[in-house]
C-alpha cells in the first residue's frame, strides 16, 4: 500500500489543490466553505492513515525509524531532493495540522470579505505547513520554512484588524531576518559535508554524519537557534508575537499559535539539536534561561493585560516555555514531555482563541472589563472557556497537566533549578487564568450587553477541541508511545 | 563566409535586418504590425539561438557562435519580445507614434546578439556601446514628457563619461596583451601591471552599466525618466550585456587579485546603500532603481569569487532577474494612464481592483525579495552558495542581511496592493500584447522557482 499511494506527497499536496480550487470558486462564499471544509476533512483522513500501517516496518532505502518515505530527485545540480518521511514525531504534528485546520476552517464560516480567498490561504499554508513536518531534505525544510510566510503575510494583512499591515510588516521581517541567516548555516553545512565526503547533499541523515569544527558548530548552531527561537518565540525575540496574534483574524491567530510556533520547535527537535549536538550542549544553559524567563515573564505580562486576545498571546507564549525547558534538557523523558506538550499546547491555546474569538464576534470588545456573568448568560460558551482555561491552567485530569509535568520531571534530574523555575511560572498561569475566569464569567459587568448562545457549527468545534483536552489529560499513553521510538533513534545519535 | 557559418550568426541577420525592415518600411505600415514584426523577430533569433549548436569556429573574424550565446540570444530575445510587447499598449496611451520605437529595441537587440558572440575586444567594446547608444535613444523617446529627455541626457552624458572609460581600459589590455584577439591574448607576466590597471579602469566603466555604488546616481533618474518598458528593458538586458562582458574578459584573463579589493567594496557598497536607499523612496521606480543597484552588487559578489561556480551563478542570476524585473516594470507600465502611475500610494488596492496585474505586481516583489516558491529565491540561494563556497563570508553575511532588509520595501508594495481600505483609480482592461508578456514573464518566475533544473544545466553549458 506504501509504494502505491504516495501518502505523504498526497498530504502537501491535496490542501495545495484544495487551495487553488477554493481560490477557483472564492466568488461564492458557501461553496468555498464547503470545499475548504471538505479537503479539511479530507486531509484529515489521509493524515489517520499511517496509524493503520505496521510501524515497525522499515521502509525499503529509508532512514531508519522512518515507516513512510519517499525520495525524488529534484535540483541535481546541488544534490537537492524531494524526500520526504514519516516518524512517530511527524505522524503527530501531521495529524495535529491537519486537525487545527479543520478547526480553523469552521471558526472562519464567518468571515464577511473574501471568504473564498482566506480559505484558499489557510489551506496554502497547510500545505507548507504539512510540507515541513514531513521533509528530510534541508533545502525541502528551509524552502518550506519560507514558503509558509506568504500566506500568513496576507492572512494577518488583508483580513486583520487594529494596526495588520503593521503587525504582518513586523512578524514577516523578523522571521525572515532569522531565516536568511539559517539558509547560510545550511549552505555552510552542505559545503562542509561535501568537502568531507565527496557527496554533495541536503539529505538530512547524510548531514548528521558532518564533523563540525566546534567554534564553527556554535555559529551555525547559533544561525539556526536564532532562526527557530524567533518563530518559537522565545524571550527576548518575541516581540514581534503580541501584535501579529492580536491583529490577526481568529484563524490566523490559530495557525500562528498553534501551528508556525510548532514548526520551530520541530525544526529544534528535528534538526538543530540531532545537528550540533556539541554547540547545543554548549548552549544549553542559555536556552534554558530563556525558557524559564519566559515562562515567568510572559506570565506576569500576561497578568498586566486588559485585552483577552492580547494576554492569550503572552499566555501562549509562556506555555511555550515549557516546550524548549524540554528540548534543552535533551533527555527521552524531557523531549517527549516537550513533543506532548506541542501537542496540548497547540488544542489549548487554539481552543482558546476560537472561545474568545466567539465572544469579540459577540460582544465586538475583547476588554475584559466589557465582559461580565457570562456564565449566566451563555452557559454552554461559559463552560467551554472554563474547560480551557482550565486545562491551560494546569488542572490534573486535563491534556496540559500531563505534558507540564512530564517535562518537569525530565528537566528536573538534569537542572532541577530551571524546573523549579518553571513550576513557579506555572504558578503565575494559574493566578491569570483564574482573574480571567472570575471576571469574565463571574464578574459584573460594566455595561450590559446581550449575548448570543453558541450555534451548532460552534459548537461543534467547541465539543472537538474539549474532547481531545480531556482524551489527552487521561489518555495520553498512545501519543507518547507514537514518539518513542523516533526519540530513541534521535537522541543516541 | 559558408553557409554552416551564415547558419550560426542567423539571429544576428534576423534582428539586423528586422531593424532596416522596420525603419525603412515603418511609415508604411500599422503600429501594431510593427509590433507583430519585431516580436516575431525576436522571437525568431531566440529560437534558432537556442536550438543551434554553438560552433567554436570564427565566422567572420571577431565573431563566433559560442555557448555563451547560446545561453543569451534566447534570453536578449526574450526581454526584447517582452519590452515591444509591453510597449504597445504603453506607446498607444502615450501617444508616442513612429517606427523608430520597435527599430531601436530591434537594433539594442542586434547589438546583443553581436556581444556574446565576441572573439574580439573591439567587437565586445562596439558591441557594448552600441546597445547604450541605442538606450539613449529609447530612454528620451518620450517627447511629451521632459524628465525623459532630461533622463536621456543625463544617461548619455554619464554614459559618454564610462564610454571612455572602458575604452581606456581594453586599450591598456591590449597593450598588455599585444592583440586584440581574445582567444590569442595572454597575460603575460611581465606586463601585469599594465594589465591591472586597464582592467581596474575596465571595473570602473562597468560599474557605470551595471550601476554600482558609486557609479549608480544615473539610475534612479533614469529609471523614473525612461518610459516604463524601456526601463524594463534597461534594467535587465543592459546590466546581464555588462554582466556577459565581465565574464567574457575574465573567461580569458585570469581574475587579478588586485582586483578583489575594489569589487569587493563595490559590491558590499551596492548591496547596503542600494537596499538602504531603495527603503526611503515612495516611487516605485526609483524604489526598482535603488532595488537594482542592490542587486546589481548580489552579482558582483559572484563575481568576486573568480570561480565556475561564481560565473554560473551570475548568469542564472541575470536570467532570473530579467524574468522578475520584466513582471515588475512590465505590470506598471500596464498600469499606467496617460500619466504614470509610479507613486506608491497610486498602487492602493490595485491588487483587487486588477487582480491580474496587481498579482504580477505582487509576484514580482516576492521574488526581487528572494522568497520561495519563486526563481528569486532559486537565484538568491545560487549567489550565496557561490560566496560560501568561494570563501568571502564576511560578504556573504552582510548581503543576506541586506536583502532580508529589503524585504521590507518589497513588502510594503504588496502591503499598498492589498492591505489598505481605500482604493486607487482602476486602470483600463488589460490589452493583448501586455497580458501575454505579464503571463509569459510570471511563468518563468513560477516555472524557475519550483523546477530550476534545466535552467542550471543551460547555465552549465554556457560556460564551457
Amino acid at each position: 500500500m506504501t509504494s502505491l499511494i504516495p501518502i505523504l506527497s498526497l498530504l502537501i499536496f491535496l490542501p495545495l489543490v484544495g487551495a487553488l480550487l477554493v481560490f477557483a470558486v472564492r466568488q461564492s462564499g458557501a461553496a468555498a466553505r464547503l470545499l475548504a471544509l471538505a479537503f479539511g476533512l479530507a486531509e484529515f483522513v489521509l493524515a489517520c492513515a499511517p496509524l493503520a500501517l505496521d510501524r515497525q516496518a522499515a521502509h525499503f532505502g529509508a532512514p531508519a525509524g522512518f515507516f513512510l518515505y519517499q525520495d525524488h530527485g529534484w535540483i541535481d545540480r546541488f544534490g537537492i531532493r524531494f524526500t520526504l518521511g514519516m516518524d512517530g514525531i511527524s505522524l503527530v504534528m501531521v495529524l495535529l495540522t491537519a486537525f487545527i485546520t479543520i478547526v480553523a476552517v469552521i471558526a472562519s464560516w464567518n468571515v464577511k470579505e473574501r471568504q473564498g480567498l482566506y480559505l484558499s490561504l489557510l489551506l496554502a499554508l497547510q500545505g507548507a505547513v504539512q510540507g515541513l513536518f514531513l521533509s528530510l531534505d534541508l533545502f525541502l525544510f528551509y524552502l518550506f520554512w519560507e514558503a509558509m510566510l506568504i500566506p500568513m503575510l496576507f492572512l494577518i494583512g488583508v483580513w486583520g484588524t487594529g494596526r495588520p499591515v503593521y503587525s504582518t510588516i513586523k512578524f514577516f521581517l523578523y522571521t525572515f531576518v532569522g531565516s536568511l541567516l539559517m539558509l547560510l548555516a545550511i549552505i555552510a553545512l552542505y559545503l562542509m559535508h561535501g568537502a568531507q565526503t565527496g557527496s554533495y547533499t541536503f539529505a538530512l541523515p547524510a548531514l548528521m554524519h558532518t564533523t563540525v569544527p566546534y567554534q564553527l558548530g556554535l555559529w551555525l548552531f547559533g544561525a539556526f537557534l536564532l532562526s527557530f527561537a524567533i518563530k518559537f518565540p522565545l524571550f527576548p525575540l518575541h516581540t514581534w508575537q503580541p501584535d501579529a496574534y492580536c491583529d490577526a483574524p481568529v484563524a490566523g491567530t490559530l495557525m500562528l499559535a498553534s501551528l508556525l510556533s510548532k514548526t520551530a520547535a520541530y525544526g529544534l527537535i528535528r534538526i538543530a539539536y540531532p545537528l550540533f549536538p556539541e554547540a547545543s550542549r554548549a548552549l544549553t544553559p542559555l536556552i534554558y534561561v530563556v525558557a524559564v524567563i519566559g515562562i515567568c515573564y510572559f506570565a506576569w505580562v500576561a497578568f498586566a493585560q486588559r485585552d483577552m486576545k492580547r494576554m492569550l498571546a503572552y499566555s501562549s507564549v509562556s506555555h511555550m516555555g515549557f516546550v524548549a525547558l524540554g528540548i534543552a534538557a535533551w533527555s527521552p523523558v524531557a523531549v517527549s514531555g516537550a513533543l506532548m506538550q506541542m501537542v496540548n499546547h497547540a488544542i489549548t491555546t487554539g481552543a482558546l482563541f476560537v472561545v474568545v474569538g466567539m465572544l469579540d464576534e459577540r460582544a465586538e470588545s475583547r476588554d475584559l472589563s466589557d465582559f461580565g456573568g457570562v456564565w449566566g448568560k451563555v452557559p454552554v460558551l461559559a463552560f467551554f472557556f472554563l474547560v480551557f482555561n482550565m486545562a491551560s491552567a494546569g488542572v490534573p485530569g486535563l491534556n496540559n497537566f500531563v505534558s507540564e509535568l512530564i517535562v518537569l520531571v525530565g528537566v528536573f534530574k538534569v537542572a532541577p533549578a530551571a524546573a523549579l523555575g518553571a513550576f513557579l511560572g506555572s504558578v503565575l498561569t494559574l493566578i491569570y487564568t483564574v482573574r480571567l475566569v472570575q471576571e469574565v464569567l463571574f464578574g459584573k459587568e460594566s455595561k450590559p450587553t446581550v449575548l448570543a448562545e453558541v450555534s451548532l457549527r460552534e459548537g461543534s468545534v467547541l465539543v472537538l477541541l474539549a474532547v481531545v483536552v480531556v482524551y489527552l489529560g487521561v489518555h495520553p499513553g498512545p501519543v507518547l508511545d507514537l514518539f518513542k521510538a523516533p526519540l530513541e533513534l534521535l537522541l543516541n545519535k | 563566409m559558408t553557409l554552416t557559418e551564415l547558419y550560426c550568426l542567423m539571429p544576428i541577420v534576423i534582428t539586423g535586418c528586422a531593424a532596416l525592415f522596420v525603419l525603412l518600411c515603418g511609415p508604411l505600415l500599422l503600429s501594431s504590425s510593427l509590433t507583430a514584426i519585431g516580436v516575431t523577430a525576436s522571437a525568431a533569433a531566440g529560437i534558432w539561438a537556442a536550438f543551434t549548436a554553438p560552433a567554436p569556429i570564427q565566422c567572420i573574424p571577431g565573431l563566433a557562435f559560442t555557448p555563451l550565446a547560446q545561453l543569451l540570444i534566447p534570453l536578449f530575445s526574450f526581454a526584447a519580445a517582452l519590452t515591444l510587447l509591453l510597449s504597445h499598449g504603453y506607446n498607444e496611451r502615450r501617444i508616442l507614434k513612429g517606427e523608430e520605437y520597435p527599430a531601436t529595441v530591434l537594433f539594442a537587440l542586434f547589438a546583443m546578439c553581436v556581444l556574446p558572440c565576441a572573439t574580439n575586444m573591439l567587437i565586445l567594446f562596439l558591441a557594448l556601446e552600441s546597445v547604450s547608444f541605442a538606450f539613449y535613444i529609447l530612454v528620451s523617446m518620450d517627447l511629451n514628457r521632459a524628465e525623459s529627455g532630461e533622463a536621456g541626457l543625463k544617461y548619455l552624458l554619464m554614459g559618454a563619461v564610462a564610454a571612455a572609460f572602458t575604452a581606456f581600459g581594453f586599450a591598456l589590455i591590449f597593450t598588455g596583451s599585444g592583440t586584440l584577439a581574445l582567444s590569442a591574448a595572454l597575460a603575460r607576466p611581465e606586463n601585469r601591471a599594465i594589465i591591472s590597471a586597464g582592467w581596474g579602469v575596465l571595473i570602473l566603466g562597468m560599474a557605470f552599466k551595471l550601476s554600482l555604488v558609486p557609479a549608480h546616481l544615473w539610475t534612479p533618474d533614469v529609471y523614473q525618466g525612461a518610459p516604463s518598458p524601456v526601463a524594463a528593458f534597461l534594467s535587465t538586458s543592459s546590466k546581464v550585456a555588462a554582466a556577459a562582458l565581465l565574464l567574457i574578459l575574465l573567461g580569458h584573463f585570469p581574475p587579478m587579485t588586485e582586483l578583489r579589493v575594489p569589487l569587493a567594496a563595490l559590491s558590499v557598497l551596492s548591496m547596503v546603500l542600494g537596499n538602504l536607499a531603495a527603503l526611503r523612496q515612495t516611487n516605485i521606480k526609483r524604489m526598482l532603481a535603488y532595488s537594482s543597484v542592490a542587486h546589481m552588487g548580489y552579482l558582483a559578489l559572484a563575481l568576486l569569487t573568480g570561480s565556475r561556480d561564481g560565473y554560473a551563478a551570475v548568469l542564472l542570476y541575470g536570467a532570473i532577474y530579467t524574468a522578475m524585473n520584466l513582471a515588475a516594470f512590465g505590470a506598471i507600465s500596464s498600469l499606467s494612464f496617460e500619466e504614470e502611475r509610479e507613486q506608491l500610494t497610486d498602487f492602493t488596492g490595485i491588487g483587487f481592483s486588477t487582480p491580474v496585474r496587481g498579482g504580477v505586481l505582487a509576484l514580482a516583489m516576492i521574488s526581487l525579495a528572494g522568497i520561495p516558491p519563486t526563481a528569486g529565491f532559486i537565484g538568491k540561494f545560487f549567489i550565496f552558495y557561490s560566496a560560501l563556497k568561494g570563501g568571502i563570508v564576511p560578504l556573504a553575511v552582510v548581503g543576506i542581511l541586506s536583502a532580508a532588509a529589503s524585504a521590507y520595501f518589497y513588502l510594503r508594495v504588496v502591503a499598498q496592493l492589498y492591505m489598505h481600505r481605500t482604493e486607487a483609480p482602476a486602470p483600463k482592461p488589460v490589452g493583448f500584447a501586455e497580458g501575454l508578456a505579464l503571463c509569459a514573464a510570471s511563468a518563468a518566475i513560477l516555472v524557475i522557482g519550483v523546477y530550476p533544473g534545466p535552467l542550471l544545466e543551460m547555465v552549465e553549458t554556457a560556460l564551457r
